[in-house]
């Protein structure tokens, strides 16, 4: 039996922003934009989703007169994406049977 | 990128370019390695000059320069990570290594009265060398850890040279293991941050 593929972190764009920050300290909402090529609003709401399963933190301040928002990985979410990654690794392994 | 689904096999895909994107994304732009290595060089060879036409203030170059330096690198510091959109663990160890390497080479040069020139020179190079090898195999350099093993030679040399002399190996352990490199790191920099 598989076990069941974490469905926060399976989709793409989720997948996506805690691969990225699972590589880096923090990183810039801005930064998440660029490289996911994310729109904005979508990036938004995925990121909130991301933070109400408590795998990541948002920490929003000013940087010169403009709001910035930092994001950073937490250590549920570091576990989650581990767990996340070992899973994938069982169903990619099995051989489909003929 | 859109929310959607996606099979195991693009999962796998997906993760694997993101991380090597983070991962790719080259910490140091090289400007404080390139201006050290020069201010260090211009120091010394001033210094080596004045004693050679016997004057006496050569020395002021490094008092004068080093806290200039000091200064330059702080502003830049700051600006730079203000721009800064993402922060790697890599920066943050650079950053402690360089603020220890700085902390060790103020205690250095401010006992040189205790134990002498020569000794405060040559632990000066192997400073010089420590710092750029932890920095060229942090940033996956080859060419900064090449010249930091030019600056342990240096050391060793000036061992055997008179503190004149050493300023002429300082000179020699910086361009190889600042300027040129340096130079290489500010041109990768700029070929990936077009």
């Amino acid at each position: 039996m598989f076990k069941d593929l974490d469905v926060i972190l399976h989709s793409q764009l989720r997948l996506a922003v805690v691969s990225l920050l699972i590589s880096v300290k923090e990183a810039e909402f801005t930064y998440l934009k660029e490289q996911t090529k994310a729109t904005a609003g979508n990036l938004s709401v995925q990121l909130q989703k991301l933070k109400e399963a408590g795998y990541i933190d948002i920490e929003k301040k000013f940087k010169d007169n403009y709001p910035q928002t930092m994001c950073r990985i937490t250590p549920k979410g570091i576990r989650a994406f581990e767990e996340y990654v070992e899973n994938l690794k069982a169903y990619l392994t099995v051989k489909p049977k003929n | 990128m859109e929310e959607k689904e996606i099979n195991p096999a693009e999962s796998l895909q997906l993760i694997n370019s993101m991380i090597s994107t983070a991962k790719n994304r080259l910490a140091d732009d090289g400007v404080l390695i390139v201006f050290w290595g020069w201010l260090v060089i211009v120091a010394a060879m001033f210094n080596y000059i004045c004693i050679r036409m016997n004057v006496e203030w050569g020395g002021a170059a490094w008092l004068i320069l080093m806290p200039l330096g000091g200064i330059f690198s702080m502003v830049y510091g700051y600006r730079q990570n203000k721009k800064e959109k993402v922060k790697t663990y890599i920066d943050k160890y650079l950053k402690y290594l360089w603020i220890g390497f700085g902390v060790s080479l103020a205690i250095t040069l401010g006992f040189m009265p205790f134990h002498g020139v020569k000794s405060s020179y040559f632990f000066l190079m192997l400073l010089y060398g420590l710092a750029t090898m932890v920095s060229g195999g942090l940033l996956n350099f080859r060419p900064l850890i090449i010249g930091s093993l030019f600056a342990f030679a240096c050391a060793v040399i000036s061992v055997f040279l008179s503190d004149t002399d050493q300023l002429l190996c300082i000179s020699a352990a910086l361009l190889c293991s600042y300027v040129i490199p340096g130079h290489l790191l500010r041109s990768r920099y700029k070929s990936q941050h077009v």
